[in-house]
């Protein structure tokens, strides 16, 4: 006859103690692999807009961000810009440039698409409407949120790339081409695959649209 | 093609992470804001440690403590404060880089303009007797450098004596002293010698910084008399709001 073994108040303990660590790590792994978690989607619909003739909302993995932009600081960067989103020349373009915390870049229509990406090439592309001269005589402030268009080393270079910055850049005034704003989502952007030793994405996070509001 | 490829993606993905603006801007490492918020809207930077330029490297220059920053930066202000912005727009100059023993090529220099990437180098530790003319004269690079076709060195050479030769470049010379001539005779120091565009930077130096010894000097010396002139009437076709007093 086998004997019946009573459970002690310690091995009770010890039972749950380790039902507990199983939940928590099991959780947290769900939570760890989901980096959209706790963020806010914003919904361009329930929000009213002074302007909303020049909002243009960004769908990006974790959700949207809803950008004002600015003809009046920098009317051709702005036409660009706009007509390369009526075009709908963004979608599935990738952020090949992310710096954590200051900058992410997106906007290689040539070599930064999600069927033709080409690692040896991004960054380098052009739009096909050829450049524009730059616009910097403005007194913009590059506080963090604000967008620009990307250029080479040269002014009057800029075509399609743009980067939203993540922190103020005091020293991008006068230096690069500002066309507007981000009045929602930064910390969306914020999640947007980074390289740790580089500037430049290996499996980038891609734009999934980018279209005006109105 | 494959192995150019994976080369320059392992060379994205390896070269070191070089996230500051600063170096963005200038391609000049190891920098920090000093001050930014200027009248002129000159940027200014100091160095956090020595750095190295230029494509062999031969451009040095270190790291001051903050109490030589302090009191250099106040004369380095006080002197391009001079400069309005819109005259500094066209000579193309928008950023100060302060730091001590600059050298290129192992030879000391008061400073280093760089047009093209709108920025002066200056040696906030260079001869203090000469400190305060030096900005100027540097200052006078940036404006030769976006304005040559306005500073024609031909005539400007057609002012000295006939006989009188510049050496082939500023460094291949042993004329490099900065003070003033008693007698002038056409140059108001021995670097003035040296070429033609260090004879226009000592001049201008000269007409900003110190308007007594130029009146004084001209009077008796015509082809000094002539070249300021020069510098003058030229400086104003730039900028007719320029003014060479304080």
């Amino acid at each position: 006859m086998i004997k019946k073994i009573k459970v002690t108040t310690l091995e009770r303990i010890l039972l749950i103690f380790v039902i507990i660590l199983a939940i928590f790590t099991f959780s947290s792994l769900i939570i760890l692999k989901n980096k959209c978690m706790f963020l806010e989607n914003y919904n361009p619909d329930k929000i009213k807009f002074s302007k909303p003739e020049n909002i243009a909302v960004l769908n990006v993995p974790c959700g949207n961000v809803i950008i004002e932009l600015y003809p009046d600081v920098s009317k051709n960067a702005v036409e660009r810009f706009k007509l390369l989103i009526n075009s709908k020349a963004y979608d599935e373009v990738a952020f090949h440039r992310v710096i954590k915390d200051k900058l992410v870049q997106a906007g290689d229509l040539e070599f930064g698409r999600k069927n033709s990406l080409d690692y040896g090439k991004i960054g380098t592309g052009a739009s096909g409407y050829g450049t524009i001269n730059s616009e910097l005589d403005s007194n913009f402030k590059f506080t963090k949120g604000s967008v620009g268009l990307a250029r080479t080393f040269k002014n009057n270079t800029e075509d399609s790339q743009f980067f939203i910055i993540l922190q103020d850049e005091p020293l991008f005034e006068g230096e690069y081409t500002p066309v507007g704003k981000v009045l929602y989502g930064l910390e969306i952007l914020k999640k947007i695959k980074h390289p740790d030793y580089s500037e430049y994405v290996l499996r980038p996070d891609f734009i999934n649209t980018l279209r005006m509001y109105e | 093609m494959f192995l150019i490829k994976i080369t320059l993606l392992l060379f994205f993905l390896i070269s070191p992470l070089k996230a500051d603006a600063i170096y963005n801007l200038i391609k000049i490492p190891n920098l920090k804001i000093y001050e930014i918020k200027t009248k002129n809207k000159l940027k200014y930077f100091s160095a956090t440690k020595p750095f190295r330029l230029g494509v062999k490297k031969n451009i040095t220059c270190s790291n001051s403590n903050e109490e030589t920053l302090k009191s250099k930066y106040k004369i380095i202000y006080k002197n391009l404060n001079r400069y309005s912005h819109e005259f500094l727009k066209k000579i193309n100059l928008k950023y100060i880089v302060l730091c001590e023993d600059l050298s290129i090529s192992e030879i000391n220099t008061a400073g280093i303009p760089d047009s093209e990437m709108k920025t002066l180098i200056l040696d906030i530790k260079f001869n203090k007797n000469y400190f305060e003319r030096s900005i100027h004269h540097e200052i006078f690079h940036m404006i030769n450098d976006s304005f040559s076709n306005i500073f024609d060195e031909e005539v400007w050479k057609s002012l000295n004596k006939k006989k009188f030769k510049y050496a082939e470049c500023s460094t291949c010379t042993d004329k490099i002293n900065l003070s003033t001539y008693n007698k002038t005779e056409g140059f108001f120091t021995e670097y003035s010698k040296s070429t033609a565009s260090e004879d226009m930077a000592e001049v201008f130096s000269y007409l900003m910084f110190d308007k007594n010894i130029v009146e004084e000097k001209i009077i008796n010396d015509i082809i000094l008399k002539k070249k300021v002139f020069f510098l003058k009437e030229n400086i104003l076709k730039i900028d007719s709001k320029f003014k060479f007093d304080d």
